[in-house]
């Protein structure tokens, strides 16, 4: 504990000019830049812009780390799990694995490499089911999940208990992704966004939201416990505890 | 899928293309500009997914259009030409309805460009260009796309060897069967992370983390990328030039006003007209060479 | 000059008393063909894992192990990493990148080398493979063979000067096998690099060597050149004889004890002359002496009708008229009748017209090349694809239309080809347990049944194990295991020898005999081809989508040409009719008594 403790600092220090540089001075600069020169009609574009910005901290923190092979290959295998089985389930539409992977990611080894196994999973499957102006959005959805999951577990509120985590799976897919992606459908579909168009737009994906948070309940129901258990198998065989 | 001539430039030139040519799709709600980056969609991609695929995406956009540009006014009642009014007492008005009408293209248009840019940046273009900055993110991608295909054939693997000791996730019921799925996504889930430890091995013992990591590529930046480079910042000018004269900006709200057509005007719809077909243009032009070429023999 | 020097190494892992390599004292060249065998669990992976300090496993270690007369861990990582390459076992777990060409740079981009470099070391080394023409592709297209080849080359690429392998071709099928051998034949002929290699498949690698270390229990028992290493071994009369070439297991059988005259044969064609050297005397007289117990293969018909007892006769006649047995269908456990079938609708058939039949209570295995079906053939069976001409039948039923739960259970059982596809639980006593789970058997019943499965399959000393953490043999025991609960009547297994070393394709051999004579049919498709004469009772030939052949195993092997036992090869020119080493072994000692 006492040696991690300066780890998780330094990271923070080194997150925290960039990310308010971003946050302070790009994003408003963007939204401006729509607002004036772009006369606040091209929605589409300045909020994919906004979502690309968010997730580079993330990026350039893990760039910077110079991660271990160790770490880069469990990050792989469990993004491409989560894409094999996005795909293993294709024909049940919002039924699917990925958020379930996301967070136990998250819990298993901390919140960034949740972001990264969410954030891959959502690019990289897109390559397989043709990219859009979704993809980020994507990404930056199921990567917030799975750094939520990982900061709640470190913070103590999220337990490994089954019931701990499909409650957070079920909320985190409802509200973060399902919130998420509505307001994303609007941007995107959406001539100009309004209360009631983005009310809507809620409103007609609730039910799909809400199957995709049962699925991922039920995903946690059934895999969290055994993925952990894998999961610190492998932590425990190959010395992966840092 | 046949060989795209725009597809063998270097990626750097394919992947700035296909942003700018997305940036502007989104940028520009002018009519004309709009019409031009549509047709310009779809000409590329019949050339690169040939007509039937371009056919199945226009049968599935068509109905999107129609809808999106319907419920537009539904919601918005801005615009001084009121064409009637609606039950609740809301307007419907021309201007939103117009301005559904282009927004829908617009989306409509991004789909298709992204067709093409799915055509054109292959996955190795795309960890090409980003390997220099982001090299562990790019080889996350790379293993991946490499474990993807794999545990896909895994998994059919595990459930035929499942479904042979009587554990099909095809027969029973609902719940027996969501639980045989899980254990096969659980059983390939084991089998994935015990076998990346030897690939983690692979990777340490051909000196992966040593520090000067280099990022090989197959492609080279050659002398017909730099002309094509050339030519694009050219019209990239031009389009800028345009942008900040206001020849491409339509006001939609409250009345729909575009700039009159100048002789500059005319310029910059030349300009987009040629961006927007260029691979198509290239294309064209290296098989009329190789018809050429092939007919002097 | 040494590469490496091993002075008093010894290892232990983690917990574990008994120690993983004892006192071993090596010195290896510049230069060297070394080949390291030994049974599974011998320490043969573990002493190549102390010759890169990266890849060595955690555990007490005493002793030196010096690369080029320095300490190796005063090389540092990026030394080892270019000049020390190691090839992995699984062809598709070495692979990181996705394309081919990512794959070949992906050392050098390691190493640092810059954009001029990388370009020209991965074309040659392309060009020296023969890669070039698979340069472009995504890994997920190749072919076993050429994954593994793609392993060898990029670790080529970095130009090492020792590499090293550990059981490179145990995934591989014979022919992918043997071309894989040659190419690292090459690399240490025509590039000087040294090659040190684990492998149970000796009988290419033997040659190719120029030293032999055998390794027992962690102990080094034997360090010399092939032939010397192989007299050593028949002089022991060690374990390790029944790994070595044929040839050699022979000659130590048949000079027991004698007085070596002559230097011990390694291939076939020493073998051959060994013979005849032997048996010179008596050449005129040995064609006509061939033995009176099967009679001449040459024209199986002839030998049939010449000797065959009642029953071979009869399941003679039911090969012989496959075409017309709907009356005797009920004694046939698992019968094909002009069956076709294709994966795609466009695409080729992978069965074409393929009539067979097996008997209640038969040992029949398949052999033939890759691709030509086989697999195939028993997806059909288990009713994972169905024929879209013909009709495939188990026990008389359709099995694509029967239920699973009737189909699997006191019926067809299958083991994978990957038994770890089986295995869902974390201790092996566990996943056991759990396939008796949807039963309603009482937990004394359940119990017995375990029980009798366990000791069976000698898993006792297992059950706690997580099964990814056990061997090939033993995963494979485990899986058997596993099927064997659901008591099958009809056995399936795809190459189910793969990746095991001679041990345990005994003692698997012998379990399949138990269980054949319990009366359960066994069909079984493998590469193996000593492993089914040596087992099997039935052999077919699987060629183009259909089989072409099938008989005894003795007459159907000794029929064959090329595609039989080197045991046959060995001696097809004397005996006929010999097929296994014991067969020839036999022979020659009742002549020589």
């Amino acid at each position: 504990m006492q040696q991690q403790e300066p780890l998780i600092r330094r990271r923070l220090s080194r997150r925290t000019p960039v990310a308010a540089a971003l946050v302070l001075i790009v994003i408003p600069a963007t939204i401006l830049f729509g607002l004036f020169v772009l006369d606040d009609r091209k929605y589409m574009f300045v909020s994919v812009l906004i979502v690309l910005y968010a997730m580079i901290p993330f990026a350039m923190i893990f760039e910077r780390r110079k991660p271990q092979g160790r770490e880069i290959i469990v990050i792989a295998v469990l993004a491409a799990i989560a894409v094999a089985g996005r795909s293993a389930f294709f024909m049940l539409p919002e039924f699917k694995p990925v958020v379930a992977i996301v967070i136990i990611a998250g819990v298993c080894f901390g919140g960034e490499a949740g972001f990264m196994v969410g954030a891959t999973a959502g690019f990289v499957s897109n390559f397989f089911f043709g990219q859009g102006p979704w993809t980020p959005w994507q990404m930056f959805c199921f990567g917030l999940i799975g750094f939520i999951a990982g900061n709640l577990y470190r913070a103590g509120w999220l337990r490994r208990s089954r019931w701990s985590l499909c409650i957070f799976g079920g909320l985190s897919t409802l509200i973060v992704y399902g919130g998420i992606m509505n307001l994303a459908s609007v941007m995107m579909f959406a001539a100009k966004p309004s209360r009631e168009a983005i009310l809507a737009s809620y409103v007609s994906g609730f039910w799909f939201d809400l199957v995709h948070a049962a699925a991922t309940v039920l995903f946690l129901f059934f895999l969290a416990r055994p993925m952990l258990e894998k999961l610190d198998r492998i932590k425990l065989k190959y010395g992966m505890m840092e | 899928m046949r060989r795209s001539a725009f597809a063998a430039y270097h990626p750097f030139v394919n992947f700035v293309y296909f942003a700018a040519v997305l940036a502007f799709c989104m940028l520009w709600m002018h009519p004309v500009f709009q019409a031009i980056s549509l047709l310009g969609a779809v000409v590329n991609a019949v050339l690169l997914n040939g007509r039937r695929a371009i056919r199945f995406q226009l049968r599935f956009m068509l109905p999107l259009f129609v809808i999106m540009a319907a419920a537009n006014p539904m919601f918005s009642h801005a615009g001084v030409t009121i064409l009637f009014y609606m039950k609740d007492g809301n307007p419907v008005t021309l201007e939103s309805i117009l301005y559904g009408a282009a927004a829908s293209a617009m989306y409509v248009t991004v789909i298709v460009w992204f067709s093409c840019y799915n055509a054109v940046m292959t996955s190795d273009k795309f960890m090409y260009l980003f390997g220099r900055i982001m090299p562990a993110l790019s080889l996350i991608f790379a293993m991946v796309l490499r474990f993807v295909p794999r545990y896909m054939h895994q998994l059919k693997v595990i459930s035929d060897a499942q479904a042979c000791i009587g554990r099909d996730y095809r027969q029973g019921g609902w719940i027996r069967r969501a639980r045989n799925g899980i254990r096969m996504l659980s059983i390939m889930t084991t089998w994935a992370l015990e076998n990346a430890i030897e690939t983690a091995d692979s990777m340490k013992s051909r000196g992966y983390g040593l520090p000067n990591r280099t990022s090989f590529s197959i492609f080279r930046f050659d002398r017909r990328d730099r002309r094509l480079s050339a030519c694009m910042a050219g019209l990239l000018l031009v389009l800028v030039l345009g942008a900040a004269s206001g020849a491409n900006a339509i006001r939609y709200f409250p009345s729909v006003h575009v700039q009159a057509m100048t002789a500059f005007s005319v310029l910059v719809y030349a300009a987009y007209l040629t961006l927007c077909l260029l691979p198509a243009l290239i294309q064209t032009w290296e098989d009329w060479k190789w018809k050429s070429i092939r007919s002097r023999n | 000059m040494e590469i490496y020097t091993i002075k008093e190494l010894n290892f232990a892992f983690p917990g574990q008393d008994k120690a993983a390599l004892a006192n071993i004292n090596l010195t290896i060249e510049e230069g060297e063909f070394v080949a390291i065998c030994g049974q599974s669990g011998c320490g043969k992976s573990t002493l190549l894992r102390q010759l890169k300090t990266i890849l060595t496993p955690h555990g007490r270690r005493s002793g030196t192990v010096a690369y080029r007369g320095l300490p190796l861990e005063e090389a540092d990582r990026r030394t080892q990493a270019a000049d020390i390459g190691f090839v992995l076992q699984q062809p598709d777990n070495g692979i990181v990148t996705d394309k081919v060409w990512h794959e070949l740079a992906f050392g050098l981009e390691s190493l640092g080398c810059d954009q001029r470099t990388i370009r020209l070391r991965v074309a040659e080394t392309a060009s020296f493979f023969g890669i070039q023409n698979w340069f472009h592709k995504p890994v997920s297209e190749l072919s076993g063979g050429q994954k593994q080849l793609l392993n060898l080359a990029s670790v080529m690429a970095m130009q090492p000067s020792v590499l090293i392998l550990d059981e490179p071709t145990s995934q591989l099928d014979p022919i992918a096998a043997a071309d894989f051998l040659a190419s690292v034949g090459k690399i240490n002929r025509e590039l000087g690099t040294t090659v040190i290699l684990t492998e149970h498949r000796l009988e290419e690698a033997l040659p190719l060597a120029d030293r032999v270390i055998v390794l027992d229990q962690g102990t080094m028992i034997v360090n010399d050149s092939p032939r010397e290493a192989s007299a050593k071994l028949a002089a022991m009369q060690h374990a390790m004889i029944a790994a070595m070439p044929t040839p050699v297991q022979v000659y130590s059988a048949v000079e027991r004890g004698g007085e070596r005259q002559v230097p011990i044969p390694l291939t076939v064609k020493e073998g051959r002359q060994w013979l005849d050297r032997m048996k010179g005397d008596s050449v005129g007289g040995l064609m006509m002496e061939s033995d009176e117990r099967d009679g001449s293969v040459l024209d199986p018909y002839a030998s049939n009708f010449a000797t065959g007892s009642a029953r071979r006769a009869a399941i003679w006649n039911s090969i012989l008229n496959r075409k017309s047995d709907a009356a005797k269908a009920d004694s046939a456990a698992v019968a094909f009748r002009d069956v076709w079938f294709k994966y795609e609708r466009e695409g080729p058939d992978v069965i074409k017209d393929l009539s067979f039949e097996v008997k209640k209570g038969q040992f029949c295995c398949i052999v033939g090349g890759n691709g030509t079906g086989k697999s195939t053939a028993l997806s059909l069976i288990s009713g994972l694809l169905q024929p879209y001409r013909g009709k495939v039948t188990i026990n008389g039923r359709n099995p694509a239309a029967a239920r699973a739960s009737e189909l699997f259970t006191n019926g067809l059982g299958v083991l994978p080809q990957n038994p770890q596809s089986l295995f869902v639980k974390k201790t092996v006593g566990l996943d056991l347990r759990e396939m008796l789970s949807d039963t309603k058997l009482t937990t004394e019943h359940k119990r017995a049944k375990l029980d009798a499965v366990i000791r069976f399959a000698e898993l006792e000393s297992l059950l706690g194990k997580h099964p990814y953490d056990l061997s090939g043999g033993e995963q494979q025991r485990a899986a058997l295991a596993k099927v064997l609960l659901l008591e099958p009547r009809i056995l399936l297994l795809d190459e189910p020898t793969k990746g095991l070393d001679g041990f345990f394709k005994a003692k698997l051999g012998r379990y399949l005999e138990r269980l054949n004579a319990d009366g359960v049919t066994i069909l079984l498709v493998s590469h193996d081809i000593e492993f089914c004469a040596r087992y099997g009772q039935i052999g077919a030939m699987f060629f183009d989508g259909a089989i072409i052949s099938s008989d005894y195993v003795k007459p159907f092997f000794a029929g064959n040409g090329f595609y039989t036992t080197a045991a046959n090869r060995m001696a097809r020119h004397r005996w006929p009719n010999a097929v296994t080493a014991e067969d020839v072994i036999a022979r020659c000692s009742s002549k020589s008594r």
